[in-house]
């Protein structure tokens, strides 16, 4: 369906152009300057409806959520009382006893939240597993005597956990089979560390290879790999800009982005997430008004971005960014931590998800951790940005390179992907994945879940509002072998506590079909908290 | 960076006021107290007005006024750690709507007081107790320590 939104574009007011989000206050994005910049790109744009959701709860659910906290707030201040007087024992670090006349070592308020809310659901947490994290896991069981202040392993394995919460989306995180022999081999030939930093002696032939192979992969003129995630984005972003330079970040940013924003100087201004209406008006007054007091030109304008948000399961709104972007000549940086190799026909990320040209990106930074199956992480553009990174990346020049295996098991997996060894099994994974994740989506909505994000993601929250139920849903799915990954306050906003799937191409239909009735039987038969909010659908009984 | 946090707020409870939910929260519990109040039998009509307004605004001064600092870690190196919780409201931003609810409930608390109390038992108390809990809220007493009580 080539172009459906392409013809109908009338004193620019563009039709059939649906953003149908339901927070959003416009339906229609429409401001005439960014829709005939996208449309006039000479190339015709496959205009996909951008269907993302992010439903508000019902006023009750909110304010049992604020109940909840306000509860445990008050049983936070009679425990510590309590602590205090004496009558109940105290596990958190304390002063000495001949100390305490000195200035406090602790901020005890500070630590309020931890020792009274977290401590009494750290179960659900840093559960160590002993198997690898495919589609289903072995977890060490352990109890606690004391309210999760310490924990004893009891020796036993739960087997057999189905893993809804690993970054495993095309299912190559798994153990040792045969089409991993090439790692065994370079594991055997090159060793494991590298023992020198890319400057030096740490720059392999197997690092050349897998550059060109992930320059190939993404379509662009050339990458550079580096051996942790977090530090590509940390070590590279202050070689990029500096002082005197303006950093556009979006709100919802991942760590290693506002730490590596953070480091390099530049003037950092925020963005509601995904809101180009936010966006343009901070470029227009970037570009109209320069720097602060003295008025000059930003020397450069740098937009970051991710390609799929972990904590929200949103796509960034990449066409409407590349038309901002070149409207007012600033530059472009995306982290496509999540989105490479699980989104897009043939899993080349968001770029191709959305049919654009990668060379409309400046800057595509993606990580080997998630779909990969490995670790490290890439920057790809241009060959004479990649050139000057290779010398003036804070990572080239101080931190180890990728060891060899690692950078085996990526060029590997990114064969598979490609087809290049031979076989469409790549192809039939990234289809699995697509099929997967709006399976599983709309057996979530179906039930009437309240799940954040764009249909297409397979980063899925769902929503749990309330602190105790947090701790229930992991501790309950956990007693029927699945293991979710729960994020509550202060990682999220405070009444927003959620559950996150990742859905995995390699989970079949039987697995993907336990969680939601699991999570719908949890209401009637166990008399377990009820999680069913949305007003969207029919609630099932 | 804020670590293990998946937004870029740097203190999250300058943004707890600022929704629906937690002021209709506040009302319920404000009624809930009031009803607790006088389901007890010994307590009058009057004593349990005047009783709720002086328990809704001691709370209000405890909780707003004199705890100090955030009950997590912050990543700015805890500047917040002197700032009382109406201080860090919205960043010290004034007249803001969250403030504005919070300034015009121990008021609205007030005037149904003094109704029911016939404007004439109790006055001093309520009023005593209402000036306790308004005059902080003034933006001329922001970050202010009378007599150096709770300044550290």
């Amino acid at each position: 369906m080539a172009n459906p939104g392409g013809g109908a574009i009338c004193n620019g007011n563009l039709h059939k152009h649906e953003k149908q989000s339901d927070g959003s206050p416009s339906g229609n994005c429409v401001k005439n300057g960014i829709v005939k910049e996208a449309q006039q790109n000479g190339r015709p744009h496959f205009y996909k409806p951008i269907v993302e959701s992010f439903e508000e709860a019902p006023l009750h659910v909110m304010v049992f959520t604020y109940l909840g906290y306000g509860l445990g707030t008050l049983f936070g201040y009679l425990r510590d009382f309590l602590r205090s007087c004496g009558l109940e024992k105290c596990n958190a670090a304390i002063e000495r006893e001949e100390q305490k006349d000195f200035v406090p070592l602790y901020q005890n308020f500070e630590n309020f939240y931890t020792r009274n809310l977290y401590m009494r659901i750290r179960d659900n947490w840093n559960r160590p597993i002993c198997s690898a994290p495919g589609s289903q896991f072995d977890v060490m069981e352990r109890v606690s005597d004391d309210y999760n202040w310490t924990f004893r392993f009891t020796g036993r394995i739960i087997k057999d956990v189905i893993n809804m919460g690993s970054y495993n989306f095309l299912g190559l995180a798994a153990s040792y089979d045969e089409s991993m022999r090439t790692v065994k081999d370079v594991l055997e030939d090159y060793g494991l560390g590298v023992a020198s930093t890319r400057h030096e002696m740490g720059t392999l032939d197997k690092h050349e290879e897998l550059e060109n192979l992930v320059a190939k992969f993404l379509n662009v003129e050339a990458a550079m790999v580096f051996g942790m995630g977090f530090a590509t984005n940390s070590m590279n972003i202050p070689a990029l800009v500096g002082k005197g330079c303006l950093i556009l970040s979006d709100e919802l940013n991942h760590a290693s982005l506002v730490l590596g924003a953070r480091l390099s100087g530049a003037t950092i201004r925020i963005f509601k997430h995904n809101n180009m209406q936010s966006l343009e008006k901070l470029l227009r007054d970037a570009v109209i008004y320069g720097q602060p007091r003295i008025r000059r030109a930003w020397k450069k304008i740098l937009i970051l971005v991710e390609g799929i948000y972990s904590m929200e399961g949103s796509i960034v709104d990449l066409p409407q960014i590349v038309a901002l972007k070149k409207k007012y000549k600033a530059y472009l940086y995306i982290d496509e931590a999540h989105s490479i190799g699980s989104v897009g026909p043939t899993g080349r990320g968001v770029v191709e998800f959305f049919g654009l040209d990668p060379r409309d990106v400046d800057v595509l930074m993606g990580t080997f951790t998630k779909s990969f199956g490995a670790a490290g992480g890439y920057i790809a553009g241009r060959k004479d940005l990649v050139d000057y990174l290779r010398v003036h990346s804070h990572s080239a020049v101080y931190a180890t390179s990728m060891s060899p295996p690692v950078a085996e098991q990526i060029i590997r997996s990114m064969k598979f992907i490609m087809g290049l060894d031979g076989t469409t099994q790549g192809l039939q994974r990234v289809r699995q994945l697509a099929k997967n994740t709006r399976y599983f989506r709309q057996r979530l909505n179906e039930m009437g879940f309240i799940i954040y994000g764009n249909e297409e993601s397979p980063v899925i929250p769902l929503l749990l509002y309330m602190p105790a139920k947090v701790a229930a849903f992991a501790r309950h799915l956990l007693n029927r072998k699945i293991g979710v990954v729960v994020v509550g306050f202060p990682a999220t906003p405070l009444a927003e506590a959620r559950a996150r799937f990742c859905v995995s191409a390699a989970h079949t239909r039987e697995m993907l079909d336990t969680v939601p009735s699991l999570s719908t039987k949890l209401d009637i038969k166990n008399n377990l908290p009820m999680i069913i909010y949305s007003n969207n659908s029919s609630p099932i009984g | 960076m804020n670590v293990g946090v998946a937004h870029s707020e740097v203190n999250p409870n300058t943004q707890v006021m600022n929704s629906w939910g937690i002021w209709l929260a506040y009302i319920i519990l404000v009624r809930l107290l009031h009803v607790v109040l006088l389901s007890i039998p010994f307590f009058s009509i009057l004593v349990v007005w005047t009783l709720t307004n002086v328990i809704h605004n001691l709370a209000m001064y405890v909780f707003l006024h004199t705890v100090k600092g955030t009950p997590f870690e912050t990543p700015n190196q805890g500047k917040p750690r002197l700032l009382t919780h109406w201080e860090q409201m919205d960043y010290g931003l004034q007249f803001t709507s969250s403030c504005k609810f919070l300034s015009i409930s121990p008021i609205v608390l007030y005037l149904l007081a003094s109704f029911y109390t016939k404007y004439a038992a109790h006055f001093l108390i309520n009023t005593a107790s209402l000036l306790s809990v308004l005059l902080p809220k003034l933006p001329q007493f922001h970050g202010v320590r009378l007599f150096g009580i709770n300044k550290y």
